[in-house]
């Protein structure tokens, strides 16, 4: 017995270390977007790559008008903070003529130059006088080169030169929700976020009126032709969406409706697969009340509001919640009949289309764009996935 | 008695406004089929379409006016509905006129101005939930409903006001003076009074109406926004697509009718015999016309096919490998991780919702993200390849070099990307959509299978499956549906669109460049019905298959 319950606990770690594999997989890019977009434009073009955002780490320095940023440099075999003060400083390695691997680095003004001259390797040198621990060395200059002087911030005294470009700025975790704003200002994401909350609503209530009212014809009301025009409805469920876009656009040239936000709407408030779905949910609901409320004279307009709005909640909202997203993240159709240069018109995955050519080399920017288009949708799931998951999924597997 | 003689006076308003309108329906008709006065610059189906509709109409009017007079029910049946279908008209047509549906974009501009006091409004719905708390006292809670409902009343009122109500109300008004506009209105007045003539229970009487009859108008009157819609903007469209895509129209006006010509151009191959693999294909081949899609080799016999428009044929071999590539993947991946899922294990529904984020995030957003992923020089995917290389060099002493995928610029790489890509987006829901389908699955047939000595394999394979049946044919179809109209993330990720080299040509791509960037919308119309056909035959085998592995379930 022991060993099954072994082999369990084992078998279930198993399940849970693939399952979060997975997980990290699945939010990995979400992540990714979220740090980037959090990140300085510098820190997200670094090799090798990092997640999260970070910024070089600036200290305050009596004397100095600017904050100085810091380092990391070896200063007597101790890796240091030390802040840069000057970099660009032109010095030269100097070396004895007769040991030219015992080199040593100095500024060109701190050396004297003599009138002597050595040989090194057949080549005539001019001589310098160069300070080595208190004493002045005769020495040849091998090579220059431009180093930056660092200075111990707690006691200014300490100097060190080192190569600017190959030291370690320190750094810290930053975030620069900056960006945000940056990139609703330069792309004019706010009035796309208007225009795409202003569409969804409207395609919300939209959809969700006419497949409420259709869908409880369907359901409760016997007439002729009615069934035939629902398996009509069912039949076109299955035609891809590809196939309308020429003949609409055709039929908004011809209504005058191309490049306005009338288009994103009007067309799309019509739905057979909701009326579908509300059908579904209707018929569910007992026939006893409906003929109680019928009776006592109530219309059929008072007993959908009264009896059947309120008992198909889950219904409503997951049905919401889908053409939410849907008119959320619709691209191809305002691709297609929103102008690209009618930026006032652009809803949020257009203005992200422009941002791309427009921030290209911008990732941070172009990433905070993405997360305003994503976030909101992300909200809307998580207040409604109890109702979503549980029943989007009962009418694939009844359907 | 006399009632039945001389209809009451109400009556004969009704009768004489159905015969009006049916005579001005008519006229209009006639008008638009002999092409004079303003019909003139319509186009020919344009007017044609509309004079059959007025035509109808006309009838249905006429037809209503003689069935009143003799007092039959379907008179009012009838005259509800051509009312109705005028008033719908009359109102779309004011609505339009006056501006109202371009106004949405002038509502876009200020509403802005009026959130704010939305935020009211929202205020006061909260107030009206803290009512639920004084349960029992009730002039208690009837105030806070009263404070609530004037406060959202209020914040609306603000809302509407800061978003140019008024000025919108005046514009509205304003355009009255225009005699279309007011024409229009009128029309809609008469309707509406017709309707309420007809509708109320003096008519119902009148016409002794019974219980079926009120079904049916009540039917029609609730299906009647959806159904109308999906008329105008579903079956209308596509029949209007399948007229088009017999002509060469352009979008700016040219539309001549040319036959089977577009689909004679898709589907136009040429096939023709080599004497060696590698002799030119101009030898062989009208390389004016024909472009050459292929080579290969039989029975010793080299063959060459050149296609007139190699383009369409690369977008669909493009479409295939994906959806063969991208369906089986996510499918698989769904399968596996939905039965990992399904055991009763604490913090499973965390998972769930992880997976499924991908999914209900737009298309154009995670394209961007994956973007930057692949990206050849800086991008994590290029990066966690080489860790895994160099980790696995360091391990097993091999030296393996780093392959610096350029994923998005190479056209060995490109469609591939998208797929992982697509993937990865899509297993989540499918997941879901299976773990649904297996808690479904009635347990004891798994404490039968035990009783039988299988293991969890033989289980998975004789239980899991077939029972899962039904739940993978819709996964598979609509997967593969999507799929085969794989179009945004190719947009986004490749530069040009479809490239490089038309690796990522698909057949949306296809027909989004011929139909919105040439504007050979006839064409590219075409190429939507082929498209059409190939998602039908899929769907359809995908059906066929799913009978079959049914019944040799239930056969067994």
């Amino acid at each position: 017995m022991k060993s099954y319950r072994l082999t369990q606990t084992l078998q279930n770690a198993a399940v849970y270390l693939v399952l979060t594999g997975f997980a990290a997989l699945m939010l990995f890019p979400f992540i990714f977007m979220i740090a980037t977009s959090l990140k300085e434009p510098a820190d997200t073009f670094r090799y090798p790559p990092r997640l999260l955002p970070r910024a070089p780490v600036f200290v305050e320095m009596a004397g100095y008008e600017q904050d100085l940023p810091l380092y990391y440099v070896t200063v007597d075999g101790d890796e240091e903070q030390y802040a840069l003060v000057e970099s660009g400083i032109r010095v030269g390695r100097y070396a004895p003529a007769d040991n030219l691997a015992m080199e040593l680095v100095r500024p060109l003004t701190d050396v004297t130059p003599t009138e002597e001259m050595a040989l090194v390797n057949g080549e005539e040198k001019p001589l310098f006088l160069v300070e080595q621990d208190g004493q002045l060395v005769p020495m040849v200059l091998v090579g220059q080169t431009a180093l930056g002087r660092f200075v111990n911030p707690e006691d200014p005294t300490q100097e060190t030169l080192a190569n600017v470009r190959l030291s370690q700025p320190v750094e810290r975790l930053t975030a620069h929700p900056d960006n945000y704003r940056r990139v609703v200002e330069l792309n004019n994401m706010g009035r796309a976020l208007t225009n795409t909350a202003l569409v969804t609503i409207l395609v919300v209530i939209g959809q969700i009126t006419t497949s409420v009212v259709g869908g409880y014809a369907f359901a409760r009301l016997k007439f002729p032709g009615r069934d035939s025009i629902f398996l009509f409805y069912l039949g076109t469920i299955m035609i891809p969406f590809v196939m309308l876009i020429i003949p609409l656009y055709q039929i908004m040239v011809l209504v005058g409706w191309v490049d306005r936000l009338a288009s994103l709407i009007i067309p799309w408030i019509f739905t057979a697969y909701g009326t579908f779905l509300m059908r579904q949910f209707f018929i569910t609901v007992p026939k006893e009340v409906e003929e109680a409320a019928l009776i006592d004279g109530a219309s059929r307009w008072q007993i959908l509001l009264r009896i059947f709005i309120p008992a198909s909640v889950p219904a409503l909202a997951t049905q919401a919640t889908f053409t939410f997203l849907y008119a959320w993240n619709s691209f191809f159709w305002p691709l297609v009949i929103i102008n690209t240069g009618n930026e006032r018109n652009h809803v949020l995955t257009l203005a992200l289309n422009v941002l791309r050519g427009r921030a290209s080399d911008a990732p941070n920017l172009i990433l905070a764009g993405a997360a305003i288009s994503i976030i909101p949708p992300l909200i809307v799931f998580i207040l409604g996935q109890r109702f979503f998951v549980e029943s989007a999924t009962s009418s694939a597997v009844k359907g | 008695m006399t009632t039945e003689q001389s209809p009451a006076r109400w009556l004969q308003v009704v009768i004489g406004w159905h015969l009006l309108a049916a005579a001005a329906a008519l006229f209009a008709a006639i008008l638009l089929l002999t092409g004079g006065g303003p019909a003139g610059s319509m186009a020919l189906w344009a007017r044609l379409l509309a004079a059959f509709l007025l035509l109808g109409w006309g009838m249905g009017s006429g037809a209503a006016a003689f069935y009143i007079y003799h007092r039959i029910h379907r008179g009012r049946t009838l005259s509800l509905f051509t009312n109705y279908l005028a008033f719908v008209f009359f109102f779309l047509a004011a609505c339009q006129i006056m501006g109202v549906f371009l106004g949405i974009d002038t509502l876009a501009n200020n509403i802005g101005r009026g959130l704010p006091f939305l935020l009211l409004a929202f205020i006061g719905y909260l107030i009206g939930t803290a009512a639920d708390r004084y349960e029992g006292y009730y002039a208690r809670q009837q105030q806070i409903t009263r404070i609530s409902q004037g406060i959202m009343v209020a914040g609306g009122l603000i809302a509407a006001l800061a978003a140019g109500l008024l000025p919108g109300l005046i514009n509205l008004l304003r355009q009255l003076g225009n005699p279309t506009a007011l024409g229009l209105v009128i029309g809609m007045g008469i309707c509406l009074l017709m309707l309420w003539l007809m509708g109320r229970e003096k008519a119902a009487a009148a016409l002794h109406a019974q219980t079926h009859h009120e079904a049916m108008i009540n039917g029609y009157l609730f299906l009647s926004p959806n159904l109308l819609g999906f008329l105008i903007f579903f079956a209308g469209p596509l029949l209007l697509s399948l007229y088009v895509s017999f002509t060469d129209w352009d979008a700016f006006g040219t539309r001549n009718w040319v036959g089977v010509q577009n689909y004679q151009r898709i589907f136009d191959l040429n096939i023709a015999t080599l004497s060696s693999p590698t002799q030119r294909a101009d030898e062989v081949l009208d390389v004016t016309l024909y472009g050459e899609l292929a080579r290969f080799t039989i029975a010793g016999r080299s063959i060459i096919v050149g296609a007139r428009d190699r383009l369409f044929w690369i977008a669909l071999r493009n479409t295939v490998v994906f959806s063969l590539l991208a369906v089986p993947l996510s499918v698989t991946i769904a399968l596996v991780l939905s039965n990992l899922l399904n055991s009763k294990l604490p913090g499973i529904k965390f998972f769930r919702a992880i997976y499924f984020l991908p999914s209900i995030a737009a298309v154009v957003g995670i394209s961007l993200v994956w973007q930057w992923l692949y990206n050849s020089t800086v991008g994590f995917i290029n990066y966690g390849i080489l860790t895994v290389i160099t980790f696995l060099n360091n391990v097993l002493g091999t030296e393996m070099a780093d392959p610096a995928i350029r994923w998005l610029s190479e056209s060995r790489t490109a469609l591939l990307a998208i797929i992982i890509m697509a993937v990865w987006q899509t297993v989540g829901f499918n997941t879901v959509l299976f773990l649904a389908g297996l808690q479904n699955i009635p347990g004891d047939l798994y404490e039968a299978a035990t009783v039988d000595g299988a293991g969890k394999w033989a289980q998975f394979v004789n239980v899991t499956i077939p029972m899962l049946a039904p739940t993978t044919f819709f996964v598979i179809t609509t997967t593969l549906i999507k799929s085969l109209q794989v179009f945004e993330e190719i947009f986004i990720l490749t530069n040009p669109v479809g490239g490089p080299d038309n690796s990522t040509l698909t057949l949306v791509v296809y027909l989004y460049q011929n139909g919105f960037q040439f504007f050979k919308q006839g064409y590219a119309s075409a190429i939507a019905w082929v498209l059409f056909i190939v998602i039908f035959g899929a769907t359809l085998w995908q059906f066929r298959r799913q009978q079959q592995s049914v019944s040799g379930v239930y056969d067994v």
